[in-house]
């Protein structure tokens, strides 16, 4: 048997409507109030749920580099699209999209997009060449009405949390793009201007009875709907209103008024979520950087090539676990440095001319960049001749590593003391110095 | 030699899942055990098809309870059934299961060719399931077993809601279900309870047919004196 729209039996048809008459809904709300709004959000940026009542949404955004169109060259591109799970409701059918999965879509396309709420020039890289595409990504898990602003508020919430990577350009012909990686660099959030918030009304009665928020038995008996698209300050961004009975003016007039209100509220509620998420991301950050430390380290692994064997004995003689306390106290220092190791890398082979005192015979043709793996190999086979005798348990690869890792830290201390120094007075660095290593190393494997 | 008691399965009364053996039958000779819902006999042993909560009928019913949004009709429940089609023999309804069920239109009391009730698309029907299998569309009845009417027909008015069949049974359970003691002790409303999940709640005034289903959809997941409390509060705001 195919299902169908559902359709509500004549009873409740006949009790929303005459319940309705004396003003009483049968979730027992006021004709202008929405339901219980939840947004939650996912683990990663850029991903939000949505709960409203019944109704449940999941956004999802991601962005890519691609060609923009030719007639705007500088601006990114916005894209919706809709998933109707047939999970949510047997009247949705995989595969196709239908008639309400198109119509949800393009209503929130026109809200966000017409409206220019998110900043598409921003997103532009290399004009004509390279730009951002976001796409957003709505999936309807449940319904139980009013999709259009359940979807609306999920898109916003995902857009306001989404991060794209940091690119810069630059390269031989400074053409060529490139993309940070988020460790490297902080991801940038979207340039969102305003939040246009669709409300939408169902109209009973031959279009005397309004009431906002219409749920899934509402919607199936109700006479007409209509979705404002409105922003907090009051601006109009979009109005849909497709079929249905007809509504008197002054009625459509009334309605844009509850919306600005509705707008307004409902802007609020979804920073204020964003807000705390943010809050709640940047406190989880900065308790990880210890996890990631070995990470780092390693990244800097290059300045150490001009310090001696000498040094190398001393410093492994202290025990890792002295080791890793330091290091994690020299760490928030590393991190405001930024890119710190990579200057102080410039100024160590500088003075390598100089201060060079013999380090392992292989040490020095592997600090122009081979893959980071061979050189932690090389080095741990290193350490292990160099440091048996000092050190009791140097066999196991762990300990080597972070005995390492306290080298390389007191090292760049060390040489960035120097090294803090000079960027701090010299120019903030540009783009092309971050390249630089990674630069070379292609030219190597050529 | 039978013995009298049957020892029962140490699992009642308790949450299985599909898999869990239930029962072992190599220990249990000479005994005889009657399974009900989500119970299957694999080999020598007694296993749950289904999640939810193994329940004990003494001396030997056993079946598995479980809370869901679909219904799977079983023969004598009582179900609240909207017509979506009307055939010449029978009323195509609506029981929210897999299928949709026949009720031939002679099954009504006193029921002849002649006076065939005329039911419009929609209309909701108070029933019995007569017939119950994996291979036929279930059928129902509106008459009990002995031919009378007993309240089952069409349900005129009023407002119909859907939970989930736990709840329903919850409501149907006797001592009364408090969500139910309590608000019948202030207020005068008219209730049918389907198994599959739906009810039907009427009242003269609109507000007090609002009030007990919102009662009784929130009561879901309460205890009892949270559904009283509940139940108190929403009644404050009435007044």
């Amino acid at each position: 048997m195919e299902h169908l729209r559902w359709r509500p039996s004549v009873n409740e048809r006949e009790f929303i409507e005459s319940a309705l008459q004396s003003d009483l809904r049968v979730d027992g709300r006021h004709s202008f109030d929405f339901r219980k709004l939840k947004i939650s959000f996912g683990r990663e940026d850029g991903s939000s749920e949505v709960q409203l009542g019944e109704t449940h949404v999941l956004g999802y955004v991601t962005a890519q580099l691609v060609q923009p169109y030719r007639d705007r060259a500088n601006e990114g591109t916005l894209a919706i699209f809709t998933e109707f799970s047939p999970m949510a409701d047997p009247a949705f059918e995989p595969g196709r999209p239908g008639e309400s999965a198109i119509e949800l879509g393009r209503v929130i396309d026109r809200g966000l997009r017409e409206s220019r709420a998110v900043d598409m020039e921003s997103l532009c890289v290399v004009a004509g060449k390279h730009v951002w595409s976001v796409r957003v990504d709505l999936h309807i898990l449940d319904n139980g009405g009013n999709l259009i602003d359940a979807a609306n508020i999920a898109a916003l919430a995902a857009l306001s949390t989404f991060r794209r990577p940091e690119c810069t350009v630059g390269g031989d012909d400074g053409q060529q793009v490139i993309v940070h990686d988020p460790e490297v660099r902080d991801p940038l959030p979207l340039t969102i201007h305003h939040m246009p918030i669709a409300v939408t009304f169902a109209y009973f009665g031959e279009g005397n009875i309004v009431v906002v928020d219409p749920t899934y038995k509402e919607e199936a008996v109700m006479g007409g709907r209509m979705t404002a698209t409105i922003n907090s300050n009051g601006d109009i961004c979009a109005i849909q209103k497709a079929g249905g009975e007809g509504v008197m003016s002054s009625v459509v007039m009334q309605c844009l008024r509850i919306a600005s209100v509705k707008a307004a509220d409902i802007t609020s509620k979804i920073k204020k979520a964003v807000d705390s998420y943010t809050t709640e991301k940047a406190l989880k950050k900065v308790k990880r950087l210890p996890a990631s430390l070995p990470q780092k380290v390693i990244v800097t692994d290059v300045t150490m090539e001009d310090k001696g064997d000498d040094e190398l004995e001393t410093q492994t003689v202290k025990t890792p676990s002295d080791a890793q306390e330091k290091s994690k106290g020299d760490e928030d220092r590393q991190n405001i440095k930024g890119n710190s190791p990579l200057t102080g890398d410039r100024i160590a082979k500088h003075k390598q001319t100089s201060t060079f005192s013999g380090g392992p015979s292989n040490w020095d043709p592997y600090s122009k960049g081979v893959s980071l793996s061979s050189l932690r190999i090389s080095q741990l086979t290193d350490l292990a001749t160099t440091v048996k005798a000092s050190s009791h348990e140097d066999a196991q690869p762990m300990l080597t590593e972070s005995a390492n890792a306290e080298v390389k830290i007191t090292s760049s201390s060390g040489a960035a003391g120097e090294s803090e120094e000079a960027q701090e007075i010299g120019s903030p660095k540009s783009l092309k110095d971050a390249i630089k290593p990674k630069h070379k190393r292609k030219k190597n494997k050529k | 030699m039978e013995s009298r008691k049957p020892p029962p399965s140490p699992l009642v009364d308790s949450y299985v899942v599909p898999g869990d053996v239930v029962l072992d039958l190599s220990e249990m000779i000479n005994q005889t055990i009657k399974l009900g819902m989500g119970l299957r006999q694999e080999c020598d042993t007694i296993q749950a098809t289904s999640a939810g909560m193994l329940r004990l009928s003494k001396p030997n019913k056993y079946w598995v309870e479980s809370s869901q949004k679909r219904y799977v009709p079983s023969v004598e429940d009582t179900v609240l059934g909207v017509v979506v089609d009307t055939k010449p023999d029978n009323f195509l309804v609506d029981i929210k299961g897999p299928n949709v069920a026949f009720l031939p239109v002679l099954s009504f009391e006193g029921g002849t060719r002649r006076n065939i009730p005329k039911f419009e698309i929609g209309t909701l029907i108070y029933a019995r399931v007569v017939k119950a299998n994996s291979f036929m569309n279930p059928e129902l009845s509106c008459m009990d077993a002995a031919g009378k009417a007993a309240e089952f027909g069409q349900l005129k008015g009023g407002y119909m809601f859907d939970t989930s069949t736990g709840m329903s049974r919850m409501l149907l359970s006797s001592p009364a279900c408090p969500v139910l003691e309590a608000l019948g002790k202030k207020l005068s409303f008219e209730i049918a309870v389907g198994l599959n999940g739906r009810v039907w709640v009427n009242a003269p005034a609109p507000s007090t047919v609002i009030l007990v289903s919102n009662a009784i959809m929130r009561s879901e997941s309460l205890s009892g004196i949270k559904q009283r409390a509940m139940v108190e509060n929403l009644l404050e705001r009435l007044s």
